[in-house]
């Protein structure tokens, strides 16, 4: 019996996007990171290439995240210095590049100044040679002035900035134009609005050749199969020929999965559930692979134990 | 109780404590501007008071100048004292007071005459002059005149009334046999309304209704011979009851059918009396009315329970009620005129399809059409000779003018083109009157410009700080089209959340026709004429209406702007009985596809939420 041929040839490419510029570039990195470019869906190996592995950013935040004690211990006291916290993410835990969160501009949290937020950005690229990805405070008005602060400290170092949503796109767009970085474009859980932002941002003028999607992350249990499917989705559209969506995502796996009961609580809430010590670890890493399956290039991941199993599977 | 005096229009009504400034003005037989039903949510019932005080007054939608001035929404206003109260001049729904000349005549005589039609109107006049009877050669007065017509007419069964036949010998003999008999056609039965001396056959009126959600629109025709001779038409009273149907259907539920029948009735009273009065026609040669609708208007109209058409499996009580004396209803026209309310396909399609289907003949071409409804449900029926579906989609009031600010119906006033000349923004209004307010053409064209011209960005959100200006409202801004400087608040301009009750409207309606034609596995270009119906008056710019998504991008030739279409198919069903008999066989020849069962509907609504759509590559692509 002849077995029929059942190959899918795609119609497109996902965009390659290189982050980071070494000195030669610009910057003053000692790597770059490149992702994207697959002509098929992941693992479908058969089907077409994927030249560029996924890869991992260590999570980094500039407060101390509000994680169990376990978590806490196993990234170390460094977790208390975003700047050895970084290098100890690059060193020890073996990660390709670094997500740094600055989540003390919040008012509510240390409310510190975009210029405090710039200065952290400029000891961050002086500590680790690894490329950045920047994400303000998380108010959107604040962001404005830290990321744009930080946008200039950063400057020619083609950082990823986050992010483009459908009500800051326009600053976003121009702050990444002028400083030369790459851009996060993000929708809540809704793939229409992924390609919306896209659109708005190709409107003014911002190549898609320089985005990265972010579809907004839910931890496993967390409505996880919504993302996955809109992932999956975004990821056969942009082979079947919608450019729009052909751009590579990003997963921020770690700022979810920490937040969820089933990753952080003890057997005294959970009975019968294991130790969390492991169960963290794992329900973190189990989220990320995943993600692997459903289309992501850029995993944002804390728990060293997740990030060294992640990285297995990845290689 | 406490007197409420109303400016300009010098009414004053007295009511209890406790009454709210909105049901006073209603009261005093005065229309307010209102969509949300008096709920506080609308923001449009502005009014300012001049003498007087409420107490827990609210300070939206206001600014500070006009919370001192007096400004106040009558709706959350109840009034403890007597006051004196002015209504802006925009914030009044002019509609019953001064109704305005739409189009028609010109554009629909041409429509009716190519039809081919032959046969008799609804009701028709006939001149007879009989022989008089001799001692040879005598029938009875009845028997005469019942022969007469039957021969003249060619109808079989003839039916009259007690009263009639009581009149006959007068008539008969003080007019020398010489009489105008006045024929009903009910069905297959014909019935002689009224029998009277000379030739009138000239003055047989009839009054064509189209009961629309949001806005009512009547035309007086003649059907001797066939012409539109004026048309008025006012916004739907019943919105104090919400703005949809649903919202009606519940109050119906909780009071009474009859309270919502009053309003509708009360409305087409008043335009039929506007009409006449402005046309010299006496109001007893208005020998029928003949009335298109949703389904739920027509129960409304003939005070029959709505309850099981909003649940499930939404069974109306009938969707062809029989004619019937439009007196029972309350309508004010000849005692013994009928009333016509057009057959429907089901209980959320209503007769304003059917008739549309009618007007736009497509039932009976080889070629595939599509016709979409644009109202506040939007209505898509695709199909051809063979076949045809219907569907409908809750779009909201805002492509009528409705639930946008600014916005008006098609009149004298409004704005209904707006356009780009030398890098400036420019807009006409109806008739060349001073700017009042924008309708729906107008504010297809806005919203078409202002994307055009980058002042807002896909999402409708504006995005160019030096030609727009702020509310008043914290991050509040707007597009003022037209300036006005001494009188404040008449300046007329565009919102975003205008904006975004635009696009939904035109995201319910696009999602309808996406899926419609997903179920047949059918392309747009598969389409041979794409036919656009709505109240839009004389016009509607189709590369507009592309430009922001609320068409499909296909060749400008294959649209064809049909107008008002449920007025028009009525229209023809009235002056033609086998027009009126085609749509029982429309009626039975169409499917009905209900979203609320499409799984989809909601994906495809959301890819449309945006200008012109989510698909942007397929529009790109075309134009």
């Amino acid at each position: 019996m002849k077995i029929p041929e059942i190959r899918t040839t795609s119609k497109s490419r996902i965009s390659t996007v290189t982050i980071g510029a070494l000195k030669a570039d610009g910057g003053t990195r000692g790597s770059t990171i490149t992702i994207g470019g697959q002509s098929a869906m992941p693992h479908l190996s058969f089907d077409g290439e994927s030249p560029h592995p996924p890869v991992i950013a260590g999570y980094i935040s500039d407060i101390v995240p509000d994680w169990p004690d376990f978590l806490k211990e196993a990234i170390g006291s460094e977790i208390n210095s975003p700047l050895e916290w970084a290098q100890k993410a690059v060193e020890e835990f073996g990660v390709n590049l670094i997500s740094i969160k600055l989540r003390g501009g919040l008012a509510e949290t240390k409310d510190k100044s975009p210029e405090e937020c710039a200065g952290l950005i400029e000891d961050l690229l002086k500590t680790v040679d690894v490329p950045l990805i920047i994400w303000g405070s998380g108010n959107e008005e604040k962001d404005r002035l830290i990321l744009q602060e930080c946008s200039q400290a950063a400057r020619g170092e083609n950082c990823l900035m986050g992010s483009a949503t459908e009500s800051n796109y326009l600053t976003m767009a121009a702050i990444c134009k002028a400083d030369k970085h790459k851009l996060i474009s993000e929708a809540p859980v809704d793939i229409n609005i992924g390609k919306q932002v896209n659109i708005l941002l190709d409107d003014n003028g911002f190549s898609l050749d320089d985005i990265v999607m972010f579809q907004t992350t839910a931890a496993l249990g967390y409505g996880f199969d919504y993302v996955y499917t809109i992932m999956e989705r975004a990821r056969s559209a942009g082979l079947q020929g919608d450019k729009l969506m052909a751009r590579p995502q990003l997963c921020d796996v770690g700022e979810e999965v920490w937040r969820t009961k089933e990753a952080t609580v003890g057997e005294d809430i959970l009975e019968g559930w294991g130790e969390a010590r492991k169960r963290g670890p794992m329900w973190e890493a189990v989220c990320a692979e995943g993600y692997l399956q459903a289309g992501a290039d850029i995993l944002i991941m804390a728990h060293p134990e997740a990030i060294r199993t992640i990285r297995e599977i990845i290689q | 109780m406490h007197s409420v005096k109303f400016y300009p229009s010098n009414k004053s009504v007295s009511v209890r404590s406790g009454t709210s400034l909105l049901e006073a003005a209603r009261k005093a037989g005065l229309e307010v501007n209102t969509n949300c039903g008096g709920e506080g949510i609308c923001g449009k019932c502005k009014m300012i008071i001049l003498e007087g005080d409420i107490p827990d007054k609210v300070s939206w939608p206001f600014n500070e100048a006009q919370i001192k001035k007096g400004w106040v929404l009558a709706c959350l206003s109840l009034v403890y004292k007597d006051l004196t109260v002015e209504i802006p001049k925009k914030h009044r729904g002019e509609g019953n007071s001064t109704p305005v000349s739409e189009n028609f005549g010109e554009e629909d005589k041409p429509h009716i005459n190519e039809l081919h039609y032959k046969t008799l109107p609804v009701v028709t006049k006939i001149y007879i002059e009989f022989e008089p009877p001799t001692i040879f050669s005598g029938q009875a007065d009845h028997q005469l005149v019942s022969n007469g017509v039957k021969k003249r007419l060619n109808i079989p069964t003839m039916q009259m009334g007690l009263k009639i036949i009581k009149i006959l010998p007068k008539v008969l003999r003080n007019n020398n046999y010489k009489v105008t008999i006045t024929v009903g056609l009910r069905r297959d039965i014909a019935e002689i309304m009224n029998i009277e001396g000379g030739d009138t056959e000239s003055s047989n009126y009839m009054v064509i209704v189209d009961m629309g959600t949001t806005t009512v629109v009547a035309h007086l025709v003649n059907a001797h011979p066939r012409t539109t001779v004026d048309s008025a038409s006012c916004y739907n009273s019943q919105s104090i009851h919400g703005s949809e149907v649903t919202g009606r259907m519940i109050h119906a539920e909780r009071k009474s059918v009859k309270v919502l029948q009053k309003l509708l009735v009360d409305d087409i009273n008043r335009l039929i009396v506007m009409l006449c009065e402005r046309n010299n026609v006496d109001i007893k040669n208005i020998n029928a009315v003949v009335c298109a609708g949703n389904t739920a208007m027509e129960h409304f109209l003939l005070d029959l329970s709505t309850n099981n058409i909003r649940r499930k499996p939404f069974i109306p009580v009938t969707v062809e009620p029989p004619p019937l004396r439009a007196s029972e209803v309350g309508l004010k026209v000849n005692k013994r005129g009928l009333l016509y309310s057009l057959p429907g396909i089901s209980g959320w399609v209503g007769s304003d399809l059917t008739a549309g289907i009618l007007a736009v003949q497509m039932y009976k071409k080889k070629e595939l059409g599509l016709l979409i409804d644009i109202g506040t449900n939007g209505e898509v029926i695709l199909g051809n000779r063979d076949w045809l579906v219907a569907t409908s989609a809750s779009a909201g009031p805002a492509l009528e003018g409705a639930s946008v600010e600014c916005g008006m119906r098609a009149e004298p006033g409004a704005v209904d083109k707006v356009f780009v000349e030398s890098g400036i923004i420019k807009y006409s209004t109806i008739n060349k009157q001073p700017p009042i307010g924008i309708c729906g053409s107008g504010i297809i064209d806005l919203l078409s410009v202002l994307l055009n011209e980058k002042i807002i960005d896909r999402s409708g959100r504006f995005i160019d700080e030096n030609r727009t200006s702020e509310t008043g409202e914290a991050n509040k801004r707007r597009f003022v089209l037209v300036e006005e400087t001494n009188q404040e608040d008449n300046s007329i301009y565009l919102t975003e959340k205008d904006i975004e009750n635009i696009i939904t409207a035109k995201a319910a309606i696009f999602a309808a026709i996406t899926i419609i034609m997903q179920r047949l596995s059918l392309k747009f270009s598969d389409l041979d004429t794409f036919y656009i119906a709505g109240a839009f008056g004389y016009y509607l710019n189709i590369e507009n209406a592309i430009n922001i998504g609320l068409l499909p991008p296909l060749p400008l030739d294959k649209f064809k702007f049909s107008g008002n279409t449920s007025i028009k198919g009525a229209k023809l069903a009235a002056f033609y009985q086998e027009a009126f008999n085609e749509l029982t066989r429309i009626r039975s020849a169409t499917t009905y596809y209900d979203l609320l069962g499409a799984d989809d509907y909601v994906e495809e609504f959301k890819k449309a939420m945006f200008l012109p759509h989510t698909d942007i590559d397929y529009w790109r692509a075309i134009s």
